[in-house]
Formats: C-alpha cells, structure tokens, sequence
C-alpha cells in the first residue's frame, strides 16, 4: 500500500502541491488527473525520491526496489540494444547477465516485441519503445508502479493497444498503479478510484471518485458501461470549476 | 551520390589539366607555381628515393602521440571538472584563457622546454588536442539528458552505473563527433612544430623547401600532409559509424 498524507511539495520558493493525500491499496489502480501545473508529476517524483517534500509524508509497504517508474518520455538508452535495456534493472540488482538476458526476453515476447530485442531505440517505432519502457519496468517485478502520462506522445489506436495490454499484466499480476494523466476518459477506464488536483500553485487534492467497472476489464469496452458517461460528466464538470477558480484567482 | 562523387572528379581533373596546360604555356612562374606534373615528380623523388620515410614517421608518432595524450588527458579533466564543482571554478578559466589564445603560439616556448626532439612536437598537438577534448567533454556531460540519469536511479543504479550507461557512452560519442578536429589539430600541431626547430618530419621539410624555394616539394608536402589527414578521417569516420551505430 502506498499512503500520501498532507504532502506539500515546491520548486525552490515557489509552492507547487499543498497538503495532498491520497492511497493506493495493493493491486490497485488509482489515476491521478488535474490541470497542467498542478503538481501530479512533482507528485510522483516525489515518492521515487527524486524531489524532496516541503512537509508531509509518503508511507509505503514496499521497498525501493519494489517501486517502478514509466516517465512521459520513454527515456531509453540510445546505444543500448532493446533487451539491454530490458535487462538493464535486473543487471543493477545483480541478476547474471544470461539470466537477466532469459527474462528481458520473456517479457518482450509478452509485450509483442518478438524478434525486436536486437534493435536500438531509434529502430523502433513509438509505440514499441513505450512497449520496451513497460517490459523494463515491470521486468523488475515491481508491486507498485507510478506512470507519469506514459502512453501521452502516443497515437489513439496504439495507446489503446499498449494501454490494454498494461491493463491485463497488472489485473494479472496484482500490481498497484498510481497513473498521472490529463486525459479524463482514459483515467476512468483503466482506474478502480481517480484522484482530482486543483489548480497550482498550491494545488490540492479536491475530488476523489470510486470507478465502479468490473474487473477484469477491456477498456474499449469499459467506455460502454452506464456508469462510465455520468461519472465522466461529473469529472468534467469538477475540473471545469477548478480550472476556471483557478483561472479567477 | 555517385553522380556527384563523378562530377567532382571530373571538375577536379579539369581544374588540373587547365593548370598544367598554363604551366607550359608559360603563364606561371614555375618558381613560385610548379605545375601538377612537377609536383608530383617531387613526391615521386621523395618516395622513390625513400628519403621521406623518417619524416613521416616523425610527424606521424608526435601527431598521434599527441592526439592519444590530448584525448586522454582531456576526458579525464573534462570529466572530472563537470563533476567536481570546485576543480571547475579553477580548469574552465584557465581551458578558456588556453583556448582563446592562439595555441601555436607556444611553439617555440616548447622547444626552449622540450628541445628540438619528438618532446616539443608532441607537447604542441597535445595541448591543441586535449583543450578541444576538455571542452568537449565539460559541456557534454554538463548537458547530459537529466530524463536518462533519473531512468537509471528509479532502476536502482548508484554512481557507477550512472558513470558507465550514461556518462561514458554519452563522452564516447561527444569525443568521436570531434574526433576529426582533433586530428586536424593533432597533425597542425606536429608540422608547425617542426616547423619551428626540428631535424625531421614533413614541417621540417617543409621549412627547407621554404629556404631553397623549392615551391613543388613545398606543395608535395602541402599534398601528402592533406592525404594523410584525409586518410585519417575516413577511419575516423569508420570507427565513428562501428562505435556509434546506434545513432545510425
């Protein structure tokens, strides 16, 4: 489980995030949604680590290790083969380089990337680097993973497949996703509760919403489900007023 | 591509019998412009006779000499000043003072240092080569891709892992995109310092050349030193395309 309590965060003087909180139950997936600026990537930074918090605290079951992270940008190694970076987690963690080679390539061939394991990033098209970005990640078997707009740069029918697929391999694995997106559809079709953020600076958690579609889920399909267009609208409405108290203030 | 690899040969040869034929014509003071035939004769002479081996062989050792220093001793300050704030405050002023100087100028001061030998010759390709590579390396690391070095440590690498996936392959690359520079300057610095005080290498040669106003052997020098680098660059550009095939 992953627990945020009055977490405020800012980039040097200037506050960003204010007395946040939010959870994330084991194998749950929790989307966290708001205007740009409001602070959800800081959010995540936060909790890998990568930016210290002003006042608050992150509690949390797992241990680093434990934590995997997908940025926006694919953020691959150029000069390193699609398997190397696959392998790339599991090497620091000291697996053998032929053991962790066996298990990057197992999960190349889950993620539909068969025979592209000898490829370098730029040989690869968008959606197959974002597929090699997953396949690293959760090559570390991770038990939580946070996604910063992972599938954003993405065009709609690719983002559907890799979502999906992202989709089946937490469900089946019982994976915990904290998943930053500014796209309100998205968030309600793969998540089990959506965060909402206000406007920044001093943005605040001010929404919290239950997705009450059955699992195991087919996200194309979840969109269809009656529950999906009213608990969209009311999502679209509370950012509406957010962004628009923001805009006034 | 091939056609314009075609045309520039052709115009080149044009350009070559155009000069001869003015040559005999008599509209060039053979003195102060030799013909291509004369010049090439004298590169003939120079290896027929075998007289050109030793100087080859000196300005090629204090080149590449120099250039391996340079490169060495380049990436480790370079690295070292991107990554130790407080030796940057002191090597970036002093690279730049170093840089803004023309560095040829040192020449004779290193034959005063290192004498008339390989010493001196040296010394000069080494400090063109290693200020570019330094600077190379300086910036490079400075403007490393942050989105990489954050990849690495939510993946759980330390320090040496960052070192090895991200900073040195990324120097690889910056050094090998100048490579070609600083074999330029490596060569620039070996003639010109046998230019200035030496018993052999081609600037050594040239400088008789100059003193007996043997304009073809000039240019025959002229001609081998801009082979020789040319050849260098094209297994620099080969190593460049072997080491870097990721950037395609």
């Amino acid at each position: 489980m992953l627990r945020v309590r009055e977490l405020s965060l800012a980039y040097g003087d200037t506050p960003v995030l204010e007395r946040a909180s939010l959870t994330v139950e084991t194998g749950q997936f929790v989307s966290l949604v708001g205007p740009s600026g409001s602070g959800k990537s800081t959010l995540l930074r936060a909790i890998m680590r990568l930016q210290q918090p002003s006042a608050g605290s992150i509690e949390t079951d797992y241990g680093p290790q434990e934590i995997g992270m997908l940025f926006q940008d694919d953020a691959l190694l150029p000069w390193r083969r699609a398997i190397q970076n696959v392998a790339l987690g599991l090497r620091f963690r000291g697996t053998p380089a032929e053991e962790a080679s066996s298990i990057a390539s197992g999960w190349l061939r889950r993620l539909g990337l068969t025979g592209l394991g000898n490829r370098y990033p730029r040989e690869l098209s968008g959606g197959q680097r974002k597929r090699v970005a997953l396949a690293q990640v959760l090559a570390m078997k991770p038990r939580l993973l946070l996604m910063d707009e992972p599938f954003a740069a993405l065009d709609a029918i690719v983002r559907a497949r890799v979502s999906q697929d992202l989709m089946t391999l937490v469900e089946s694995a019982g994976i915990g996703v904290l998943f930053v997106t500014h796209d309100l559809e998205e968030a309600l079709a793969l998540s089990d509760k959506v965060y909402l953020l206000s406007h920044g600076p001093r943005a605040q958690v001010v929404g919290e919403y239950e997705v009450p579609l059955p699992r195991p889920r087919e996200i194309i399909a979840a969109r269809s489900h009656p529950e999906f267009a009213p608990l969209l609208a009311i999502l679209w409405q509370d950012l509406s007023r957010t962004v628009q108290e923001g805009t006034a203030a | 591509m091939r056609g314009v690899l075609l045309r520039q040969l052709v115009g080149f040869l044009v350009l070559l019998v155009l000069w001869q034929a003015a040559g005999r014509a008599g509209w060039l003071n053979p003195l102060y412009m030799p013909t291509p035939l004369a010049i090439a004769r004298a590169l003939i002479q120079l290896f027929g006779e075998g007289t050109i081996w030793p100087h080859l062989e000196a300005t090629f050792g204090a080149a590449m000499l120099g250039l391996a220093l340079g490169v060495l001793v380049g990436t480790v300050l370079g690295i070292a000043a991107a990554l130790i704030p407080i030796l940057s405050e002191f090597l970036a002023p002093f690279m730049l003072l170093l840089n803004a100087v023309p560095r040829v100028v040192l020449a004779p001061l290193f034959v005063i240092w290192f004498g008339i030998g390989l010493g001196s010759k040296v010394a000069l390709a080494f400090i063109l080569v290693a200020v570019v590579i330094f600077f190379t390396v300086y910036t490079g690391i400075q403007q490393v891709d942050r989105k990489l070095v954050e990849r690495i440590i939510t993946l759980g690498g330390g320090r040496r892992a960052l070192l090895t996936e991200v900073y040195l392959p990324s120097v690889l690359a910056w050094i090998l995109g100048n490579l070609k520079v600083a074999v330029g300057f490596a060569f620039t610095g070996a003639v010109v310092g046998e230019f200035v005080a030496a018993t052999r290498g081609l600037g050594y040669l040239l400088s008789f050349a100059q003193s007996t106003y043997n304009a073809a052997l000039m240019l025959a020098i002229v001609l081998l030193i801009v082979g020789f680098v040319l050849l260098l660059f094209t297994l620099t550009g080969w190593l460049e395309r072997r080491l870097l095939a990721w950037r395609g």
